[in-house]
């Protein structure tokens, strides 16, 4: 018998570790330029708008709202793939968060049928490691 | 700097689509072979031989399967070939557009005369795992997104929701692909559906179905370029490259959060259209690069035939090749399989074959110039990153 395949997990990089570290302190950070303002994401070592290389890692709200979303039916590709069969149907949505940069994840905590474009949505937590937290979103309660 | 009618096409090559290796037990074909039987047949089209191409350009395409770091090197092994320039197509599906440019501007320079454009993938008879950008790896695939189907599954949900766009609307793409592809004998789904069918079709990554989705494919194919006036003493006739247009990581608003409605090819269209002179009514057909419906729809709205969000354009528009706006005259990539990245390979040498007028019973009547797309490049949060146009006429 061999082990069922494990869902693929990010690399953690120079560039990318005070994300990964922010998020498994339950904190959605992204790196602001220090020239323009300008959230970079996912995190380049320049800036996009300016060319800046300074950044301030920054507190985001963790909320936004849902650009976009597919239920996905069907897995299609190998073992990694196939590690998420068990999920189906799950959400993979577009957020774009209030700050501006848009964020690829997952909608959970309410029924699929209930999303829909637009719906406010808030930062959650999910551990998939003992260093991997990764930020989904679930619907909103505030607003 | 203006590149028109300085280089024309002067021979194609194509194995046929096949998916062997898709079963258990059936004989297999490795990437090598699909190469040099493309080069075999487009050498055969040109009348040349590969001793004319000693010096002359190179180009080939990395591709899931061939990504090693000189893939465009063991492709001039590979095939017994001593280029004097070595092309490499890295922009996904975009990539054989981008390279029918490339050569064609070392052609203008004078830095070579002849260039052979040859790539091949065999996912099913040859498969190679190859890697992923960083940002997919990163910050995508953990979250369980599949690869192109879900990320063009939220552009189509979002075309959808702006613009009311129909799955009729998208059908009737799905629709006349498909009745060209049944006129077309090498292609692979060839059997007439309806608007219906598409309709029914199974979910992917809703609202992505399976007749939205392209299909992998094992196959080669090859486009042999010469000088202007090289062309003109070789056999064919000659199919100028008269516009090109490429833009790559284009961002349509803030970096991080673009239009994910818009593509490079807008862009690409623009400079390539007016670098051939041509306006919409001078264009006889399209060829676009359609790994899914809804990226053909996009294109027509992004090369302006239509107003982004013209829904109704697509309900009466004859999208067939003997009507208004023929498109995809050979069936597309959607009925021919795509040879991972490769795949785009198809829009040039179709539009190749319609401006010799050899398209048989999906031959556009009169036909003198057509554009041939690709888009292609998978990248985190956007649409598909990359887009080359090309305009092609029987004259320069």
């Amino acid at each position: 018998m061999s082990d069922p395949p494990r869902k693929p997990l990010p690399r953690i990089s120079a560039v990318t570790a005070p994300f990964w570290g922010a998020a498994a302190e339950q904190r959605l950070r992204m790196p602001r330029c220090k020239a323009c303002a300008a959230f970079v994401w996912p995190p380049r070592p320049s800036c996009g708008e300016c060319g800046g290389e300074h950044f301030e890692w920054t507190d985001l709200s963790g909320r936004g709202r849902v650009y976009s979303f597919t239920v996905i039916r069907q897995v299609v590709g190998g073992p990694a793939a196939k590690a998420f069969e068990p999920d189906i149907p799950y959400v993979v949505a577009w957020i774009d968060l209030d700050e501006g940069p848009r964020f690829t994840s997952n909608i959970v905590g309410c029924p699929i049928e209930a999303v829909s474009i637009g719906m406010m949505v808030e930062v959650t937590f999910d551990q998939a490691s003992p260093d991997i937290w990764l930020p989904k979103f679930k619907p909103s309660q505030l607003r | 700097m203006s590149i028109r009618g300085k280089a024309a096409i002067v021979g194609i090559g194509e194995t046929p689509p096949d998916r062997l290796g898709s079963k258990p037990g059936e004989p297999r074909r490795s990437v090598q072979d699909y190469l040099a039987t493309a080069m075999r047949l487009a050498l055969t089209d040109a009348r040349l031989t590969k001793k004319d191409f000693d010096g002359q350009g190179l180009g080939a395409i990395y591709s899931a399967g061939q990504s090693q770091a000189f893939w465009p090197a063991e492709v001039a092994d590979i095939l017994g070939l001593s280029p004097g320039l070595l092309l490499a197509g890295g922009q996904g599906g975009a990539s054989a557009v981008s390279l029918l440019g490339q050569a064609s501007a070392a052609i203008a320079s004078g830095l070579i005369e002849l260039a052979l454009i040859v790539s091949a993938d065999a996912p099913f008879s040859d498969p190679v795992t190859g890697s992923q950008a960083s940002n997919t790896r990163d910050f995508e695939v953990p979250f369980g997104a599949m690869g192109p189907n879900s990320k063009i599954a939220l552009v189509m949900r979002r075309h959808m929701h702006e613009y009311g766009t129909t799955l009729e609307q998208l059908g009737r793409i799905a629709v006349a692909s498909r009745y060209h592809a049944s006129l077309n004998p090498d292609a692979y789904l060839r059997a007439p559906i309806t608007i219906d069918d598409y309709k029914n079709s199974r979910l992917i990554a809703d609202p992505i179905r399976l007749l939205d989705c392209v299909m992998p494919a094992n196959g080669g194919k090859a486009f042999i370029l010469a000088s202007a006036e090289r062309a003109r003493r070789l056999s064919r006739p000659p199919v100028y490259l008269r516009g090109f247009g490429e833009k790559d990581n284009p961002s349509y608003g803030p970096r991080a959060n673009s239009d994910a409605l818009v593509m490079g090819v807008a862009d690409a269209g623009r400079t390539a259209m007016a670098m051939a002179g041509v306006h919409h009514g001078d264009v006889n057909f399209l060829q676009l690069y359609d790994d899914y419906i809804v990226i053909v729809l996009m294109q027509i709205e992004d090369l302006g035939f239509c107003r982004k969000g013209d829904g109704a354009f697509f309900e009466r528009t004859d999208f067939t090749c003997t009507g208004a706006l023929p498109i995809q005259t050979g069936g597309g990539m959607i009925n021919c399989g795509q040879p991972s990245t490769t795949g785009g390979m198809l829009h040039v040498t179709e539009a190749v074959r319609q401006l010799r007028h050899d398209g048989g019973a999906r031959q556009v009547p009169n036909a003198k110039v057509g554009i041939a797309t690709g888009v292609g490049a998978v990248a985190y949060g956007k649409n598909l990153s990359c887009g080359a146009v090309a305009v092609l006429g029987t004259d320069p």
